[in-house]
């Protein structure tokens, strides 16, 4: 015991050491920083090793390289912890000066609690480059009564695609659903032969409500419910038509349309699972396209053929729309003044101007962005689904609209049906939840 | 005289930066945490006071009790797992010939790996498509038995204890060695030469020497179990439908995933109550049984 307290003396003599150490270190940096005409601190997710990540950091490493007298310090997170570490920093106050988001509620909070400033001036100074962005690209990151623009999405989020194995439909005989009925039927079929019908990993929850719930929901209420939904202007979560939308989802639980197993695999082991052929189906987003172009092989990629979820005839809404919208962009601390601001712009500009975003879609990923690609360039299953998202409409995904509690909940809830929960509970918990967020403002 | 004071003066020199380091990162930040409990507060807005309402919600909340329910469960799985294990091992285990050396090291192999990496393994081992539970399952005949382990219901606490117990074995085996170790060879030789042999040296000698290490023992591992956070967040994530929620991965949903600083505070508040009732609890329990003759 002697020994442990000796041992922890010293220890606490290290951290002590250690962090003088730092704050050394730190008034080096301040000190060199004078010399150089600015210092940029920028924050991203783009962590992994797939191409979309190594793209983008490779655009950051450019930048700096072509501008000397501005001195990028970037800072890599990998996804999964992302939103949680910025949410704490900005807590603290210490956010960085450039910094990645989420389009929708996250970006929302940023802007309630004034922590990022416009980068109306980019637009102006780049018209061309402004106008070249998808409908509603812009628009997810326009705030306030000027209509100020705080973000350039550098990607698309669209989070619907039904992949489907073409040998196992001949094989068996099935054409691709387009309605539910359709649908059902082919999952009977997969059923009947021992195949899975669809591959889910809903290990993390949200991956049921932002792939398949979502689509669903839009055809089963409409987008313009969902919309008064979100805003409890008119529409509850607790209205029939919403209750019936958990119903379809039901109905797909009940059908044994999924492995066994589903909430304690993840994503990626689906992905694996379907690749592998031991599933019919798998609807997933685009980061699927993404990861399947990495891992698997050629014969394996071109047997999967992408399309949108089936059409529900007695719904309110559209057919032949796929969840999705702008997807993350860059922003602006509030903090950031004078050279800093200049260089984050110039920064924000070099991620997301026309070589940024053609350069991210022939990373195999979606972007926001009117660009065009070469064929040869990316991989035959991507070319189909970034044709496929063109030819189609955006619906709401769910969990950007909703606020973070009430997205919570109806990820619980998702996971709740599947293991035999009640619909009304559920859609009792959703409405609780966002009413709560609401007030909160 | 003077000598102890100066001693005393030493001591207290020396506890000082230590002290100073937990006041700083323990002491003050429970208490401000507390007080953060009373803000409607998501992080990036100003703080607004509502006074008791986020405990009001907390105790409220079924997913709470749930959680605690869980977090039980782990206590339990953890005290009358991990410390009988660990003292059954060690009394078997006592001697230092190369056998015992290599399970001893195996037994503590657990604890040196990254609770992260005990997830990752254990949720491969329960993997409903090619996990080796439901694989060895299937060889002996007992298909009926195979299920998703972590993401049914019915089972998943349990499922998710079993790598908690087996992560944790190890420090408890060192300090029962280093027990019976301690104990004065005078004593067994006295022992052993009025007859007591086997089970009774074992109830009369061996277990009551050891008995305040048993009672530490158990105090670390009640509280170590109200921590257990990595493993099941790693393997569960609390799911599916919170079904594996524990009380620290509530106060971090609640805070890090929806945003709500103020409740997780107050949730974490709560943590460390439950925390000081229990390990009371467990202190009147144990000193009741020592007055009684240690209990044995």
């Amino acid at each position: 015991m002697r020994n442990n307290n000796l041992f922890l003396f010293l220890m606490v003599l290290i951290s002590i050491w250690l962090t003088a150490c730092n704050s050394d270190q730190a008034e080096n940096t301040a000190s060199t920083e004078e010399s150089a005409e600015a210092t940029v601190t920028i924050w991203h997710n783009f962590a992994g090793d797939d191409l979309r990540a190594r793209t983008v950091r490779d655009l950051i490493d450019q930048f700096d390289e072509e501008n000397p007298n501005i001195s990028v310090e970037s800072e890599a997170i990998p996804v999964d912890g992302y939103r949680q570490r910025i949410s704490t920093v900005a807590a603290a106050q210490e956010l960085p000066d450039v910094f990645f988001t989420y389009a929708g509620s996250f970006t929302d909070q940023f802007y309630d609690g004034g922590l990022i400033q416009p980068i109306t001036p980019l637009m102006e100074e780049h018209s061309d480059w402004a106008d070249s962005f998808l409908p509603t690209g812009l628009e997810a990151y326009e705030y306030g009564d000027n209509g100020d623009i705080y973000s350039a999405p550098v990607g698309m989020s669209s989070t619907s695609y039904l992949f489907y194995n073409k040998q196992l439909f001949e094989a068996n005989g099935v054409e691709v659903p387009e309605t539910w009925d359709q649908f059902l039927d082919v999952i009977h079929t997969f059923n009947d032969q021992d195949i899975t019908p669809i591959a889910i990993g809903n290990q993390a929850p949200w991956v049921a409500q932002s792939t398949t719930f979502g689509a669903i929901a839009d055809r089963v209420t409409g987008t313009e419910w969902f919309m008064k939904a979100v805003e409890q202007d008119g529409a509850s979560f607790t209205d029939p038509v919403f209750i019936e939308a958990l119903g379809y989802f039901k109905q797909l639980v009940d059908a044994d349309a999924y492995q066994e197993g589903a909430n304690s695999i993840d994503n990626t082991q689906a992905e694996q699972y379907f690749a592998q052929g031991k599933a019919a189906m798998m609807i997933n987003g685009s980061w699927t396209v993404s990861s399947l172009a990495a891992s698997a092989s050629e014969d394996v990629i071109e047997n999967i053929g992408v399309t949108v979820v089936p059409s529900i005839e007695d719904g309110e809404g559209r057919a032949n729309t796929i969840t999705g919208g702008p997807g993350g962009g860059f922003v602006l601390n509030s903090e950031a003044e004078g050279n800093v601001k200049e260089a984050g712009l110039e920064l924000i500009y070099a991620l997301s101007n026309e070589e940024a975003q053609k350069a991210i879609a022939e990373s195999d990923s979606m972007v926001m962005y009117d660009v065009d690609i070469d064929r040869e360039n990316v991989s035959p299953l991507y070319y189909e689904a970034f044709n496929l998202v063109r030819s189609v409409e955006f619906a709401p995904v769910y969990d950007l609209y909703l606020s973070a509690a009430a997205g919570e909940a109806i990820n619980n809830g998702l996971q709740e049906i599947m293991l035999g929960g009640e619909l009304e509970t559920v859609a009792e918990k959703v409405q609780q939840a966002q009413v709560q967020s609401l007030e909160e403002e | 005289m003077q000598d102890i004071l100066k001693a005393k003066h030493w001591i207290i020199i020396s506890l000082l930066p230590a002290l100073l380091l937990y006041t700083f990162i323990v002491i003050v930040p429970i208490f401000w945490s507390s007080y953060y409990g009373f803000f409607k507060w998501s992080g990036m807005n100003e703080p607004s006071f509502i006074g008791w309402a986020n405990y009001l919600e907390v105790v409220n909340d079924p997913i709470f009790w749930r959680a605690l329910k869980n977090n039980m469960i782990i206590v339990v799985a953890s005290v009358f797992g991990q410390v009988p294990i660990a003292l059954l091992l060690a009394l078997m285990l006592r001697q230092t010939t190369l056998f015992q050396r290599f399970v001893r090291s195996a037994v503590f192999l657990p604890t040196v790996i990254s609770t992260v990496v005990v997830g990752l393994i254990w949720g491969y081992i329960y993997n409903p498509e090619f996990g080796i539970v439901n694989a060895l399952l299937e060889m002996i005949g007992l298909e009926s038995w195979t299920r998703a382990w972590l993401s049914d219901p019915d089972v998943n606490m349990y499922a998710v204890s079993i790598p908690i117990i087996w992560n944790y074995i190890g420090p408890y085996l060192i300090i029962f060695i280093a027990a019976i170790q301690n104990i004065p060879t005078e004593i067994e030789d006295a022992a052993k030469m009025d007859g007591a042999n086997g089970f009774r040296k074992l109830f009369y000698i061996t277990l009551p020497m050891m008995w305040t290490t048993i009672k530490v023992a158990v105090v670390l591992c009640i509280s170590g179990s109200l921590k257990a956070f990595d493993q099941v967040f790693v393997m569960t994530g609390g799911g599916p439908a919170q079904s594996t929620e524990l009380l620290a991965t509530y106060m971090y949903n609640n805070t890090f995933m929806t945003y709500r600083y103020g409740y997780g505070s107050a949730v974490s508040t709560m943590i460390i109550i439950v925390s000081l009732i229990l390990i009371l609890i467990s202190q009147i329990l144990m000193k009741r049984k020592e007055e009684k003759g240690m209990g044995i």
